[in-house]
């Protein structure tokens, strides 16, 4: 299955959903003795099984909560699965919707070495190309500025930058297509056009028909976290559709573009 | 899936990095900034020293030595047990964006705590120095003590890191362990002016056995007894290994607590 970068088989996850959550001690020896269940679990993923191939790009839609951004972290190995198996060739870089794990009191450039090393690239690796991430981000101004003081598309920025030099096998892009400028958002396109002439794999996340529409090979619609359709874009996304259109309760809401 | 130690091998350079960051982080806003790990325990010697030698008139021989040195080791202790605690739910962030060995914060800590170790050790050759004391050649041998304590402290680091994200009071129970320790170490005063009894209890502590081999080797130029050597070695690799089942035990589903 070499032509594969992803090979999913069968996974399925449950997490506990905390009715009152016992984080101390006391209240966890107090539950001990008065034994009322106080969890209910939530199955997000069950019996999930796909691939993706070496170059293509694979969307993936939902509804909040459907188990999306559970299944891109489990495909970069920070959830482990309760069954099923998760096969993947080469680096995974996960950008999820919240950065690249940045640290708010760090600097850019710190953040940087920081994230790149944790990703597998060794510091003096990343040096060389340090000045690129910076120059693709915008942030030339910025590099020395402490995270916490960037605004939210700088943060994406510097994460999608970060993971374009990191150069992985696999790009997992949650809610990040959008982000940044037009002019941004086309070097973006750019890079991930790049990325699968070079055989490398991207998995988007996406709200949006059309970032799905025109940047994917194929889609897939989890739905309460069972697989619902998976397939071409235009048809995965006709089902998307329709069920979230028998999920709204508001008639002036079919008048929006999709 | 790669082993284990295949991964910590990919990752070293992160042990070095977290160690430095977590500094750069302690003392952000400072105006001393890392002067602060030499300030703070020669802050602590001048009062205990006040207290003890001038009010209640403790008779030890070179007490500015026999303080600090005893300040040094417990302070190893407490930084590299504190910095361990909050390791893991301070990086809540990066854990939950990029996957890592989860023992690396943990690790980490005592390569921090390591750091102002030997910063603080400086500061004792200078005291030496300038109270015209010359220590025996057994002060070489703090080599293989403070490994020792770097072992233990080792064993606590893991298991209160995972702990702390599962029950958040780990951390105040923790700080309390702590003061109690300060007393009951010979640190301010010697360990053969307690009354026999309490001596055979506390010398069941491996921070007692630590602390008092480190006042062998620098200040008598002896060494410690076979049977407290043998001990010493003993609890901490039993510590080593029940800190090392806590943290395999909560390790892999951590994440998802954050």
């Amino acid at each position: 299955m070499s032509e594969n970068s992803i090979n999913v088989k069968n996974v399925s996850k449950k997490f506990r959903l905390y009715h009152e959550k016992r984080t101390t001690l006391f209240e966890s020896i107090v539950g001990s003795i008065n034994r009322k269940p106080h969890y209910e679990t939530l199955q997000v993923l069950n019996d999930i099984s796909f691939n993706v191939k070496k170059g293509e790009s694979f969307g993936i839609v939902g509804r909040n909560g459907s188990g999306k951004t559970t299944l891109l972290r489990i495909l970069s190995n920070i959830y482990q699965p309760d069954s099923g198996s998760v096969e993947t060739n080469g680096i995974v870089v996960p950008v999820l919707a919240l950065g690249l794990g940045f640290h708010p009191d760090l600097t850019a450039i710190t953040n940087i070495y920081q994230s790149s090393i944790l990703l597998g690239i060794p510091k003096d690796e990343m040096a060389k190309k340090i000045d690129a991430v910076i120059k693709f981000a915008e942030l030339e101004k910025f590099a020395d500025t402490k995270i916490k003081n960037f605004s939210s598309g700088m943060q994406m920025k510097l994460a999608f930058a970060t993971a374009v030099q990191v150069d992985p096998a696999v790009l997992l892009l949650d809610e990040v297509v959008a982000v940044g400028d037009l002019n941004f958002q086309k070097k973006c396109l750019a890079v991930m056009k790049d990325f699968k002439k070079r055989g490398k794999s991207i998995v988007i996340v996406s709200h949006g028909p059309s970032d799905i529409e025109n940047l994917c090979d194929r889609a897939m619609f989890l739905k309460d976290g069972i697989i619902e359709s998976i397939g071409k874009p235009p048809e995965v996304l006709e089902t998307y559709k329709n069920f979230m259109r028998t999920q709204d309760k508001l008639p002036y809401f079919k008048q929006l573009p999709f | 899936m790669t082993s284990i130690r295949e991964e910590m091998w990919k990752t070293r350079g992160i042990l070095f990095n977290f160690a430095i960051t977590d500094l750069k982080i302690r003392y952000k806003n400072s105006v001393l900034g890392v002067a602060w790990s030499v300030l703070e325990p020669l802050l602590m010697l001048a009062v205990l020293f006040f207290v003890f030698s001038q009010m209640f008139k403790f008779e030890v021989e070179n007490f500015p030595i026999y303080l600090l040195s005893g300040i040094i080791t417990y302070n190893f202790f407490k930084n590299g047990t504190t910095i361990a605690l909050s390791s893991l739910s301070n990086r809540s962030s990066l854990i939950t964006q990029i996957y890592f060995p989860r023992s690396i914060p943990a690790i980490s800590s005592i390569f921090t705590a390591s750091i102002m170790l030997i910063v603080e050790l400086a500061v004792l050759g200078v005291f030496m120095v300038y109270f015209q004391f010359t220590p025996s050649l057994t002060i070489l041998y703090l080599i293989p003590i403070y490994i020792l304590a770097f072992v233990f402290v080792l064993g606590i680091a893991l298991g209160l890191s995972v702990l702390n994200v599962k029950f958040r009071d780990v951390e105040f129970i923790w700080g309390i362990i702590l003061h109690a320790g300060f007393f009951l170490t010979p640190i301010f005063y010697r360990f053969d002016m307690l009354p026999e009894e309490i001596r055979n209890i506390l010398q069941l502590s491996p921070v007692v056995q630590i602390v008092e081999m480190v006042h062998h080797v620098t200040l008598y130029g002896t060494l410690p007894s076979l049977n407290s050597i043998l001990y010493s070695v003993g609890s901490v690799f039993i510590i080593l290994v029940i800190g090392y089942l806590i943290f395999r035990r909560y390790q892999a589903r951590i994440v998802e607590e954050l």
